[in-house]
């Protein structure tokens, strides 16, 4: 890990920020996807390459997430561009398991703040129960935009956690052979979620059918393209 | 700015102060307020009391929220009871959540996240990534204003407006396409990964993948991945640790 300059910091932050809240609150323009996530933080890191392939990894975890109605699931996010900050800068087959790892530690912490967050949304709606019984416009938009200010707080404080968890793990000592087991053993198990959520979610209709299609030619492009 | 133009980008702040409680009552409480202001000055009474029912509870895909955004809204101006009215949004909120979900969560997203992924293994770099913003951007803020002008010109009669529309048939259509990119890019980005390691550690990891699927399947969420993999990960460096 290269420790980030002051000012990429604070871009890493913003960023962290901005994703964080794309997940559920604002706009909802799938900057929140891990691969978006973790490329932008490589572009701002100077590692496009480092941010491609975190994201990558993190992505094949979230697709295993349906994150529909009330369900709970992990904040992948703002822990993919924190994690990059680890990877950036160093081998990537040796930085990439450890990087992996503190993305997936930080996206149980980034579900369990989304948890707390809807909490909080909800004893704010109770305190104003008087005012939107009495159908007052104005108690709407401080609610909405309280909502709001709760979850940029929420993304920007995740953000920083694990930006802290990344450098502490930059200083664990581990050799050449344990770095790269990690990355070995997160990819494993990272396709075994996308494969897994692709396999639950195609049941058994047509779409199990297109499915095994996809996975036949994936299998010969990537023979042909790594030959 | 129009009251509708307003109204469709606080749509995209709907689940602002997403709650249990509530859900998306709130942000369609604050996407309703523009379009209902010509109703305050017209009857003050319905207004007050269609702002109390815009922020009661409602859930739904997000991205379908402006059909019963419009409906409602387009319900009252028509001066329909208010206990129909109510009765129209709770009406609604499981069809839009299943079709919203069918055709986004579970379709549009995982189809271009898939050919993302397999554009970013196969070098295309930030570029995939570029494209599957502008994809799904496209077709995300097309479906919004389209929702919200269908919902304000169906009102009430929004059931048989959504049945009528692309939706359902996009929802049924888009599903082999998820299938298809996802299984697309798993091969390929497992290759991307495994390409520079020894064929050894390449099997492990594979045996790994299969290993996870078959926990999966055995054990359900219970053994969901991100357990696994902290799981094999501690493992992994308490051997390293016993080996050392």
């Amino acid at each position: 890990m290269i420790p980030p300059e002051p000012a990429t910091l604070v871009a890493l932050l913003a960023w962290g920020t901005l994703v964080g809240l794309d997940l559920v609150s604002v706009a909802q323009t799938m900057i929140a996807r891990p691969l978006v996530a973790g490329g932008v933080a490589g572009l701002l890191l100077g590692d496009v390459g480092a941010g491609l392939r975190v994201g990558a990894l993190i992505e094949l975890f979230a697709l295993d997430v349906l994150p529909v109605g009330a369900a709970r699931y992990p904040d992948y996010g703002p822990p993919t561009v924190a994690a990059t900050a680890l990877a950036a800068g160093g081998p990537w087959e040796l930085t990439l398991g450890l990087a992996g790892t503190i993305a997936l530690i930080g996206a149980v912490l980034g579900g369990w703040s989304l948890q707390l967050l809807r909490r909080s949304n909800a004893a704010a709606i109770q305190d104003a129960t008087a005012a939107l019984a009495a159908g007052e416009s104005s108690a709407i938009r401080r609610l909405q935009y309280a909502g709001i200010g709760r979850d940029a707080l929420r993304s920007t404080l995740l953000t920083a956690v694990v930006i802290a968890g990344a450098a502490g793990a930059a200083l664990l000592p581990l050799d050449r052979a344990t770095a790269a087991a990690l990355t070995v053993v997160v990819v494993g198990i990272g396709l075994a979620a996308a494969l897994g959520g692709a396999v639950r979610s195609a049941g058994r209709g047509r779409r199990r059918r297109w499915l095994i299609a996809g996975l036949a030619v994936g299998t010969v492009t990537a023979m042909v393209v790594w030959r | 700015m129009s009251g509708q133009l307003r109204a469709l980008l606080r749509l995209f702040a709907v689940q602002g102060a997403w709650n249990y409680e509530r859900m998306l009552g709130v942000g369609m409480g604050y996407a309703s307020e523009p379009l209902l202001e010509d109703l305050k000055r017209a009857d003050p009474q319905r207004h007050s009391e269609a702002v109390v029912r815009s922020a009661e509870f409602f859930n739904c895909n997000p991205n379908l929220a402006g059909l019963a955004l419009g409906a409602e809204v387009r319900a009252e101006y028509d001066g329909a009871p208010g206990a129909q009215v109510a009765r129209l949004r709770i009406a609604l909120c499981s069809p839009l959540g299943a079709l919203g979900d069918q055709l986004f969560w579970a379709g549009l997203v995982p189809a271009l996240v898939g050919l993302a992924l397999a554009g970013v293994a196969l070098g295309a770099g930030l570029w995939a990534i570029l494209g599957f913003l502008l994809g799904y951007n496209a077709v995300r803020l097309y479906t919004a204003q389209w929702a919200l002008r269908t919902g304000l010109a169906a009102g009430i009669e929004i059931g048989a407006a959504i049945s009528r529309s692309w939706i359902p048939k996009a929802a049924a259509a888009i599903g082999p396409a998820a299938g298809f990119g996802v299984g697309f890019a798993v091969p390929l980005v497992a290759t991307w990964f495994l390409a520079p390691f020894p064929a050894r550690a390449a099997l492990g990891a594979l045996g790994l993948t299969a290993l996870g699927l078959g926990a999966g399947y055995v054990g359900g969420a219970r053994y969901g991945a991100l357990r696994y993999a902290l799981a094999a990960v501690l493992m992994t460096l308490l051997v390293r640790l016993v080996l050392r």
